[in-house]
């Protein structure tokens, strides 16, 4: 009763006859809202991100300078023939390796470790360090990346003087390949630490004690109590952790690489995104810039296909 | 007339969604009884006194959150200490910024147009994250109330998003955007970037947790599921809109690649205009500082006041 009054009202679609059936235009009109609700952004992300990435993998097959009065000329498989053969490329997915094997200590590994050790440090004290540790996070990435220049400066920065006391000599830390890489980890390290260490104390406060507190009466040590109750009941949040850093760890950096090395010395510290960049706004060859991209979205999405898959056989939930 | 009973009844605002930040009372009190409970337990079951040995470990926490604290902080506080000392003593070890001064700041604001730059920022910034968050609340509002046909096909259209980074995208995009008349705008940094994914789906997961019982009351009392939007979710929503848009903002604001790459050779925006000062000072640390220093300055501020919400909304953003 109440709800056949209420229909009426609702869709007020003038030339809807009163038959007993509903009509088909009123039967689509009622069906409508919600594609009318996501119409927005469908829009956005089509325009934005699947119209351009379809477009990304037709270039990938023709040679483009960027500039509009010049032709596209159809190349077939050459660019990713060519691409594939550039040890530019080879350089910059093993950096783009080594970021990701750099900073997972500093997304997982530190950040449980500091987690378990400050468990007990609660109250007011624990929401100051947390409020402290946040910040980085906070900063501009240009900012970070000024910072750290200065504090890395081999004549006389802050870190440098600190290294001499301990005998080690004024490195230039962005003219030298190795230690540029490291420090370019440490940097975008510093930037996540903060992050990471609340996301996993908010996951372990959200484990019930009672578990840990029941296994220790069983006469468990804190040892195994951590490795076998805690840490899997953690895994949720470990594994997006992981999952995050492989993803977008790649794009934290770019704009500390493109601030403080522009990838180099020789190549050292580029990464698959910076190269990507370099291929499309430094040399103008959309060709190559398109081929790589596709390369690396198929790269990308088997990995993340790899970790969805691990996330759903790791994860306990605590039911 | 029964309908709007049980909905005035329901009403008060429910608490939607989870809250990682604070354990409930109850398992805390049964953690202090279990402790209790320990303490009593024969000494051959537990290696050592259960007192002291928390209270090593709280100090060992203490320590290494306290170390941790300082390698977070001291980066972002030498940099406004130097960027208040005098020109030319940007070497000196006090870690106190005194004489201040203020000339540093000066410089920059004399060397660029920071006044223009930060509100240039500003603005993109809040457009950013006004729409973002106007076009995700839409679309979180059609998966969470309604069941239709290509639900699932639409939703793993969002998720996807995660695996097209901007970069492969970047030449066609440039490309619309040289054709839209957009490039070196403000619009143009603004526009690409206004349907968030992440934004859609911590919203749908936060309407996912909206009793039904209400959409349906207000549905049985009249409203249009637009009315249901604006007067039913939103007002209950309130706390969850707000932490997103938060997060928006900040992010928004420290976006790097949009604007370096739709402003290629202007600097209308802090993160462009940044870079481009280094660039030209060089090694005239004070002034780069005091640059960096204002450039993260509103951010910062914004964090001081709003705290809490701050980091309870980049945490949510993570947990899933």
């Amino acid at each position: 009763m109440f709800v056949e009054v209420a229909a009426p009202k609702q869709s007020a679609a003038p030339g809807a006859g009163g038959g007993d059936r509903p009509s088909p235009l009123r039967r689509i009109a009622a069906a409508l809202p919600p594609y009318l609700y996501l119409v927005p952004a469908v829009v956005f992300l089509v325009t934005w991100t699947y119209r351009p990435f379809a477009q990304t993998v037709e270039l990938s097959f023709y040679k483009w300078n960027l500039l509009p009065t010049s032709p596209l000329e159809p190349v077939g498989l050459d660019n990713y023939r060519q691409v594939l053969a550039l040890p530019e490329l080879h350089e910059a997915l093993v950096n783009t390796g080594w970021y990701v094997l750099g900073l997972l200590p500093f997304s997982v590994v530190i950040p449980v470790a500091i987690a378990l050790l400050a468990q007990n440090v609660r109250g007011r004290s624990a929401t100051l360090y947390r409020a402290l540790i946040f910040v980085p996070t906070l900063v501009t990435p240009v900012a970070t990346a000024a910072v750290w220049r200065w504090l890395l400066e081999p004549d006389g920065g802050p870190v440098t003087r600190a290294l001499d006391v301990f005998g080690i000599g004024p490195v230039n830390v962005f003219r030298e390949p190795g230690p540029a890489l490291v420090a370019m980890i440490g940097i975008c390290g510093w930037q996540m630490i903060g992050f990471a260490v609340v996301v996993v104390t908010a996951g372990l406060s959200g484990i019930n004690r009672d578990y840990a507190d029941a296994a220790s009466l069983d006469g468990a040590t804190r040892a195994q109590i951590t490795r076998r109750i805690t840490l899997p009941l953690l895994s949720p949040s470990l594994v997006f952790l992981a999952l995050m850093t492989i993803l977008l760890s790649a794009q934290w950096t770019f704009p500390l690489i493109d601030t403080l090395t522009q990838g180099g010395p020789g190549g050292a510290t580029t990464n698959i995104y910076y190269l990507l960049w370099q291929f499309g706004f430094r040399s103008f060859d959309a060709g190559y810039a398109a081929a790589a991209g596709t390369l690396f979205f198929v790269g990308f999405a088997v990995v993340a296909m790899f970790f969805v898959w691990l996330a759903d056989r790791l994860s306990f939930h605590d039911d | 007339m029964t309908t709007t009973a049980y909905f005035v009844e329901v009403a008060p605002p429910p608490r939607v969604g989870p809250d990682p930040g604070s354990t409930p009372a109850r398992p805390r009190t049964a953690t202090v009884a279990a402790k209790a409970r320990l303490r009593r337990v024969p000494k051959d079951l537990a290696d050592l006194p259960v007192g002291s040995r928390s209270r090593t470990r709280t100090a060992l926490g203490h320590v290494v959150l306290g170390a941790l604290s300082v390698v977070c902080v001291f980066p972002v506080y030498w940099m406004y200490i130097v960027a208040f000392r005098e020109p030319g003593t940007a070497l000196g070890q006090s870690l106190l910024p005194w004489p201040v001064s203020l000339e540093n700041v000066r410089h920059v604001w004399d060397a660029i147009p920071m006044g223009r730059m930060l509100a240039n920022t500003f603005l993109v910034a809040l457009l950013s994250a006004v729409g973002q968050t106007l076009i995700a609340l839409l679309a979180a509002y059609a998966f969470a109330a309604w069941r239709f046909f290509g639900q699932r096909v639409l939703f793993l259209l969002f998720v996807g998003t995660w695996l097209v980074p901007f970069q492969v995208t970047m030449i066609p995009n440039y490309v619309t955007l040289s054709k839209l008349g957009l490039l070196n705008t403000l619009s143009g940094i603004v526009v690409p970037t206004l349907c968030s994914a992440m934004a859609v789906l911590m919203l749908r997961q936060h309407l996912a947790a909206f009793p039904k019982e209400l959409l349906d009351a207000s549905r049985m009392d009249g409203r249009t599921s637009w009315g249901t939007l604006w007067r039913v979710v939103v007002p209950n929503m309130r706390p969850a809109l707000a932490s997103l848009f938060i997060l928006l903002f900040i992010s928004a604001w420290n976006e790097y690649f949009w604007p370096a790459m739709v402003l290629q050779r202007s600097d209308s925006v802090v993160q462009v205009g940044i870079r481009g000062f280094m660039g030209a000072e060089g090694n005239n640390w004070g002034a780069l500082m005091a640059a960096s220093g204002l450039a993260c300055l509103p951010i910062l501020l914004l964090y001081v006041v709003l705290q809490r919400h701050v980091i309870d909304a980049f945490v949510r953003s993570g947990l899933k």
